[in-house]
């Protein structure tokens, strides 16, 4: 004999059985692409403190002087060894240097763009400065700086042209 | 039909509206992660110091008594550095002493007219 009392638990029972069913169901198979929400602020961050340490050098400390980054440039000799230790001495220092003790570990390279004037193209850029580090892909923000580049310069192809300065920084 | 019983309804119903307000904090967090991704996107999106960097440029140029504005090879050097490396079009002249700067990178777009007071 069959007891017949209790019916409504029991249809409440199978309706809420189905109902975490599809729930469970619906949760395994649809798929979730997780992306990091916060990167964007420190690129953010990286790209300001960036342009600012690279427009610190591109300023003249004295009316009527040349900035740092327009002697670097100057005084690079045109073999372009890719490394201007005064450059890289200043920029590292910069970026760099914390209030208290111990260095971040910001890395950079830092190349020259310019215009041949009987072409009219972009010639291959010059590598300007690094520190040493290769670039492997970490996250990274391009900072530039223009300069105008008078005809003092040792290497004959960047005299007399607006040329810019492009740094890729990144943390590592 | 059973008989149900209707002791507790308070506390289902506290139930109900706890979970609700659980429910509309989850929304509250989970939208201010976004804030923070929009806010700076738009700040990395916004070319505020290529525009600058461009104005300064420009105006170191004009400081030499309007010669290196009218100078064709500095003018290419910018628009061509600025295309190939920037991804922006820019144009600047002068017209006797007002002088005009464009810049255009297909989302932001500035315009500018500069008059020169002696």
């Amino acid at each position: 004999m069959v007891n017949e009392n209790a019916q409504l638990y029991t249809i409440e029972g199978i309706s809420a059985s189905i109902l975490m069913l599809v729930t469970t169901f619906l949760v395994i198979s649809s798929s979730s692409i997780v992306t990091p929400q916060e990167t964007h602020i420190t690129d953010m961050q990286l790209e300001q403190l960036g342009h600012d340490a690279l427009l610190v050098l591109n300023t003249p400390l004295e009316n009527g002087t040349s900035s740092i980054l327009y002697q670097c440039i100057r005084d690079d000799p045109p073999s372009h060894p890719g490394l201007n230790a005064a450059f890289n001495a200043n920029f590292t220092q910069l970026l760099n240097t914390r209030i208290f003790s111990g260095n971040d570990t910001l890395h950079f390279k830092v190349q020259l763009y310019y215009r041949d004037q009987s072409s009219g193209e972009i010639k291959p850029p010059i590598d300007f400065t690094s520190d040493g580090v290769g670039y492997f892909r970490e996250n990274a923000v391009k900072v530039t700086q223009w300069v105008k580049m008078g005809s003092d310069v040792s290497d004959s192809d960047l005299q007399d042209k607006i040329i810019l300065v492009e740094a890729l920084i990144w943390r590592s | 039909m059973a008989k149900l019983n209707e002791d507790g309804q308070w506390i289902v119903m506290m139930g109900f509206i706890i979970s609700i307000i659980i429910f509309i904090l989850a929304i509250i967090v989970a939208e201010s992660a976004l804030v923070g991704k929009t806010t700076s996107e738009s700040v990395l999106e916004f070319p505020k110091t290529d525009i600058q960097d461009l104005r300064s440029l420009i105006f170191q140029l004009k400081s030499n008594d309007w010669d290196d504005i009218v100078n064709q090879n500095y003018k290419e050097d910018i628009q061509v550095l600025f295309f190939d490396r920037k991804n922006a079009i820019v144009s600047y002249h002068n017209d006797s002493r007002v002088l005009y700067i464009h810049y255009n990178n297909g989302i932001t777009s500035y315009n500018e007219m500069h008059e020169e007071q002696y």
